[in-house]
């Protein structure tokens, strides 16, 4: 090996040392950006507690690609995991949401039509 | 049996007093044992168990390193994890009931409508009924028209027959009918002739067709003799034709009789054609209607 080569070996390890080993978690950067998106075409923006996550989803969200910036892909990676989990929380609230309030809709028209007078 | 191993791992480890778990780890467990009993289990059982694998994650990382932001974030993870399983399962059993409230509606509906079409049913049927009823009768007064008219044209011929062969006069008191004494009475008697039978019968079947109406017998004398032997006399004779006409068929209820004497003259008492002229029978038809 080259004087050359083993420079650059040597300053490729530094860096991967550097970076505590883990890789940029590039998959969990696109979930998590599938999932708000997800979250917000919805309507969890429309709905309050679904709307709290979604702004949660997003903050972890920021924090994850700081961490990136900074080097501790492990830790980004685990903020990205907590975000997304907020996203598909506010999802669920969301059709938890319109579900109830199309039941709800679903029995007053039953109910009006019982007691309508003939 | 999981959750079981997680727990006694957990007491293991508190009561060695090794550590204390994260508040997210708390209340996580505490989401789930509270999911397990919601609509989650019934509804979506598969999010519910993608939400126990993740505590379960937490918990060994909580074993392994209770102290490393790992666990908390991995105790984070789960509780959303368990919050969006709660969240799924009401939205599921939201569905539920929103189908059977639409089911029940449309049984609702489908028994509105099964009684709005009895009662329409019915108003038709009725409307039907009434319709013929309607028709019966204004066929059965186009009938009693037809009738009356034929009895009118009836009775209108027969007085025309009749006027053929007798004095028929119309006056303001009636249609007047006048039969001479002579022919039908001897002098001084009140039996019908036996040759004034055959203009009497006339007369009954005349009056026969006369429905509706009233019928006087008058009696009438010239001014011979007295008063009251005419009276008597007229009213015998008035009385024997009357019994005459109810014997060939005349309604009793419909001819009343009446003498009259002398007094009311239609001819002139000095000559003998006037006396003649006053020595009469009146059969009066009145004008009907009431």
């Amino acid at each position: 090996m080259s004087k050359t080569n083993l420079s650059t070996f040597a300053t490729a390890l530094a860096l991967v040392v550097g970076c505590g080993g883990v890789p940029k978690p590039e998959a969990r950067i696109s979930s998590d950006e599938g999932a708000i998106r997800g979250a917000q075409e919805a309507g969890a923006n429309a709905v309050p507690e679904a709307a709290l996550h979604v702004k949660l989803a997003q903050e972890e969200r920021q924090q994850a690609m700081s961490q990136i910036e900074h080097g501790d892909n492990h830790r980004a990676a685990m903020l990205l995991a907590r975000s997304e989990a907020d996203a598909e929380l506010a999802l669920a609230l969301a059709r938890q949401a319109a579900a109830t309030s199309d039941a709800d809709k679903a029995r007053e028209a039953d109910e009006s039509l019982k007691t309508k007078p003939e | 049996m999981k959750i079981l191993s997680i727990a006694v791992v957990a007491a293991l480890v508190a009561a060695c007093g090794a550590a204390v778990p994260p508040e997210e780890l708390v209340d996580a467990r505490d989401a789930y044992a509270k999911a397990q009993q919601g609509p989650a289990a019934k509804y979506v059982p598969a999010d519910l168990h993608v939400a126990q694998e993740a505590l379960a994650t937490a918990e060994n990382q909580f074993n392994s390193d209770a102290g490393s932001p790992d666990t908390v974030d991995d105790a984070y993870i789960a509780l959303r994890k368990i919050q969006r399983a709660v969240a799924l399962g009401i939205a599921a059993k939201a569905d539920d009931d929103k189908a059977m409230a639409e089911r029940d509606m449309g049984k609702t509906q489908s028994q509105m409508l099964n009684s709005d079409e009895r009662k329409l049913r019915e108003q038709r049927e009725q409307i039907a009924h009434e319709r013929d009823d309607l028709a019966k009768a204004q066929q059965e007064t186009a009938a009693e028209h037809a009738a009356r008219v034929e009895a009118e044209k009836k009775a209108a011929d027969a007085m025309d027959a009749l006027s053929k062969s007798l004095a028929v006069k119309k006056e303001d008191r009636g249609t007047v009918i006048t039969l001479s004494g002579g022919v039908v009475f001897a002098t001084g008697k009140a039996d019908i002739l036996p040759g004034a039978q055959t203009q009497l019968n006339q007369v009954a079947d005349a009056l026969k067709t006369q429905a509706e109406h009233h019928f006087l017998v008058g009696g009438h004398t010239d001014n011979q003799g007295n008063d009251s032997i005419n009276d008597d006399l007229s009213t015998r004779r008035a009385n024997a034709v009357r019994d005459y006409l109810i014997v060939h068929g005349v309604s009793a209820n419909a001819i009343t009789a009446q003498g009259f004497g002398s007094h009311q003259p239609v001819g002139d008492n000095h000559s003998p054609e006037g006396r003649a002229m006053n020595r009469r029978v009146e059969i009066i038809v009145d004008k009907g209607g009431g």
